[in-house]
């Protein structure tokens, strides 16, 4: 029998359940009064509102989905949303929804007290990476909660069956994986175990997985679980024993061992591969400091237990000592010892921590050096060079006998007898570059010179000079070997070359320059007999004619390619391709050029300086190809000065990116107006070949030329009859 | 269309008149720098082509462009250089110094027609 409206009214009004009737999208339509508490307005205010506006921000989404799913087929859906209510407490309320014509009819009882319980397990199980699941044998039911689909990145409306499950193991682990829980409905034992899955994301994760049976009747009927993400447990115990590893192997790299010394009991404990490179019994823990005593050589046995008492008795915790153990294969080596002491109230050492280590190479070596210091003397004495070895200070160690015998001559000093320094006795002409050499080496460079000099005969000398840092065994510098070599006869040859070298290149600009002027006097005409070809050809006239003149743009046409040809084949794009970059000193460059050109100056009496920078600045750049732009503008300066001077400098401060070169003369000068020509060879070119090449126009454009293609730039300054300044920008290498 | 042309060469400045005038346009011939100075001063022009090399001792085509640009007058007029010089970098040298436009000889004067063209597309067509 159907209620009446009246009996529906009190049936709502009395029931312990919340009533409410909503549109799909969550307008409230009607509801009794039970539910009042649900919302924070007044009776009449809330009709139009939306449920959304009143539930949990996370159930907002599971109330949108799960109403998205109703449909008259399928038109029936439990669900639990929690509400905040007037007085800030919060409700969780399960629903049953219904859909008919259009509305959702909900009816939710209170379960709040469930909800709270089953909150707190949610938030364990996120907080704890854990997931908890079930499985029925009897009819193959796999559950998941979402902390298992969490830890598999998997979305948690998947359906979840065994086989599923098991697909997150690497294959090779599946089998054996699976007859884990074969096994626990056959035995009704528990298991766990750790492995690695790949997530859903494809992720790797490690996670622990227990398992308990359920047990009815002696029969399992379920199997419950949990499934811990412990991926970062396993990364870290991983480190760890890596860590072990890595020390384990570091240790056995320098072929030490760590040991425990309790000395009360007169224990020692040694690490178990050190035992082992010892031949030390392995089955027992600690070795008696008896049998330890006998391994140590007879000859070092008192001296080392003397350290030994002294060391416990010093003040510190730290201990040294240094002796001569025997190893398994009965053969001694040099060993020592590094500890920490820990000390009781009275002061007394307890206990010693520490390594021994195995020294016996570096022992070895320090003996050959000793013993082939003199041999070393020996071959010094006999070599053809001059050899001193200077402390990093500067003063003489040690000196052959050829040096030592000139110093004696020209300084009336006897280094081995008395204390100098090597800057007091070189010969004068050493001593400008020598301090800036010196702390080239103190920083570690082998760095070598060459030096010009009159020797006692008059004559013009060239000698090597190489300053060769030598390091201790921290890697520290702890001398500087300078040595001279004559190589007189090797510069001789060297100059002979440098002026053919030159002789070519001016032959090979001479080529270039004809090949230049040959270009444009072939163009020239060319130009006439084409158009006017093109002209006729194009106006009417006969046949036979025609084709006579299309023969003629034909010869024209291979002309004009083999020109073509013959321009493309130029100087620079050789030169381009075939350089060869370096990283290099600019003072040692620069000093180069300098010496080269001191003999034509002095011939001139032409004053000729030089002046470094002290920073020595480096440049990548080919060193032939700037040579012989430098030279070019050092030649000239001497060329076009009569009287006074020519100076060369170098300077890396005036900006970040380059450094500058000058090359300063008191000649002849150049007029403004002649700026640009004396750089450009063609519009010289035309007028005429010989007078240009008569000049050093040539040898100047080319200068700019190679100094352009090394990225670098002249600049000039000029006042005729007063002198010429080219300045070089070279960009800095760092 | 007036055109200046300076160049030296007789016959080269000939068939440059011939080429240019069947386009309607009108060719004036300076042999040297200092005629086309004077040529600048009394004509409207156009367009200038300026040779590069004008002979022995004579102002060649790069100062004489240097000259052009300190003209009032000509400021708005297009100078290119039309040279036998045609190695390898010329074009840019020529460019950098600050002609509008470069012509290595011999001449294509299909190139330089659809140039002056497009200068002018109102005064000269293109056949």
């Amino acid at each position: 029998m159907p209620f009446t409206a009246e009996q529906f009214e009190i049936l709502a009004e009395k029931t312990l359940h919340f009533l409410l009737i909503f549109k799909k999208n969550g307008k409230i339509v009607a509801f009794n009064n039970r539910c009042e508490v649900l919302f924070p307005f007044k009776n009449n205010q809330i009709k139009g509102k939306y449920i959304t506006d009143f539930i949990i921000d996370d159930d907002v989404q599971v109330f949108k989905d799960s109403v998205a799913t109703l449909n008259i087929q399928n038109s029936i859906l439990s669900e639990s949303f929690s509400f905040v209510t007037k007085d800030n407490t919060v409700l969780a309320l399960k629903f049953n929804l219904t859909y008919h014509n259009d509305l959702i009819y909900a009816a939710g009882i209170d379960t709040t007290e469930e909800y709270k319980e089953h909150r707190a397990l949610i938030t364990l199980s996120k907080l704890t990476k854990t997931g908890a699941w079930y499985f029925n044998p009897k009819n193959k039911e796999m559950y998941w909660s979402r902390g298992c689909y969490r830890i598999k990145d998997l979305d948690p409306n998947t359906p979840m069956t065994r086989k599923r499950g098991a697909s997150f193991y690497p294959v090779e682990s599946r089998a054996r994986l699976e007859s884990y829980l074969d096994d626990l409905i056959e035995n009704k034992e528990p298991y766990e175990y750790t492995e690695k899955i790949i997530t859903a994301k494809g992720k790797e994760k490690w996670v622990k997985v227990v398992a308990q049976p359920v047990i009815y009747k002696n029969e399992v009927v379920y199997v419950n679980g949990t499934i811990a993400d412990v991926t970062d447990r396993h990364n870290y115990i991983e480190k760890l024993k890596y860590n072990a590893e890595t020390k384990h192997l570091a240790l056995k790299g320098i072929q030490s061992g760590l040991f425990d010394h309790l000395i009360k009991k007169n224990e020692v404990f040694y690490s178990a591969e050190f035992k082992k490179m010892l031949g030390l019994p392995t089955d027992k823990d600690y070795v008696p400091e008896e049998i330890f005593r006998k391994m140590i050589h007879p000859d070092d046995l008192n001296k080392a237990l003397q350290r030994h008492h002294e060391n416990l008795k010093k003040e510190g915790n730290h201990y040294y000592n240094y002796y001569r153990l025997k190893n398994k294969k009965g053969k001694y080596r040099h060993y020592e010892v590094y500890g920490f002491r820990r000390k009781n109230e009275k002061g007394e050492t307890t206990r010693m921590i520490g390594n021994l280590i195995d020294v016996h190479q570096k022992k070895m070596n320090e003996q050959t050096i000793i013993e082939g210091k003199s041999r070393l003397q020996a071959i010094v004495n006999n070599g053809f060079s001059y050899n001193v070895l200077l402390n990093t200070e500067g003063k003489i160690l040690m000196a052959d006998k050829k040096s030592l015998k000139l110093i004696k001559r020209d300084s009336n000093v006897d280094p081995t007898q008395t204390e100098c320094h090597f800057i007091d006795v070189m010969p004068i002409n050493f001593k400008n570059s020598f301090r800036h050499t010196f702390n080239e080496a103190l920083k570690g460079n082998a760095v070598k010179k060459e030096i010009e000099r009159i020797n006692m005969q008059g004559d013009l000398q060239w000698l090597e000079t190489k300053y060769t840092p030598i390091f201790n065994d921290d890697y520290k510098i702890n001398s500087v070997l300078v040595s001279f070599h004559d190589i007189s006869d090797r510069k001789l040859a060297e100059q002979a070359v440098t002026e053919a070298h030159i002789k070519e290149q001016e032959l090979s600009n001479l080529k270039s320059n004809i090949l230049s002027n040959f270009s444009h006097e072939i163009r020239t005409p060319l130009n006439g007999i084409m158009t006017i070809s093109n002209i006729i050809l194009k106006d009417n006239c006969p046949k036979d004619k025609k084709q006579l003149l299309t023969f003629l743009e034909e010869s024209k046409d291979r002309l004009l390619e083999t020109m073509n040809k013959l321009s493309n084949f130029s100087e620079i794009d050789i030169i381009k391709n075939n350089l060869n970059y370096e990283e290099v000193d600019l003072n040692y460059i620069v000093e180069t050029s300098f010496r080269e050109h001191k003999y034509m100056a002095d011939t001139k009496k032409i004053q000729f300086t030089l002046e470094l920078d002290e920073s020595s600045p480096q440049a990548k750049l080919d060193i032939n190809l700037f040579r012989l732009a430098l030279n070019n503008i050092i030649h000239n300066a001497i060329k076009y000065t009569k009287d006074g001077k020519v100076s060369l400098s170098i300077n890396s401060k005036v900006s970040k990116k380059n450094n500058y070169i000058y090359v300063k003369d008191t000649g002849i000068g150049i007029d403004k107006k002649d700026f640009d020509k004396i750089f450009e060879p063609l519009i010289q070119g035309s007028e005429g070949i010989s007078r240009e090449y008569e000049g050093t126009g040539i040898g100047l454009s080319l200068s700019k030329r190679y100094i352009e293609i090394l990225e670098g730039k002249i600049k000039l300054k000029s006042k005729l009859g007063k002198g010429t300044v080219f300045t070089i920008l070279i960009p800095k290498y760092i | 269309m007036n055109i200046l042309y300076v160049e030296d060469n007789k016959i080269n400045a000939m068939v440059m008149d011939k080429m240019l005038s069947k386009n309607d346009s009108n060719v004036i011939i300076a042999e040297n720098g200092s005629k086309a100075l004077k040529v600048v001063k009394n004509k409207n022009l156009d367009l200038i082509l300026v040779d590069i090399n004008l002979g022995l001792n004579q102002m060649d085509g790069c100062e004489l462009l240097q000259r052009f640009r300190k003209l009032d007058i000509l400021k708005n007029i297009p100078v290119f250089a039309v040279t036998a010089y045609a190695m390898p970098g010329d074009k840019q040298r020529f460019i950098n110094i600050g002609f509008d436009n470069y012509f290595s000889k011999p001449v294509d004067f299909d190139k330089l027609l659809s140039v002056i063209s497009s200068i002018n597309p109102s005064k000269i067509g293109s056949n």
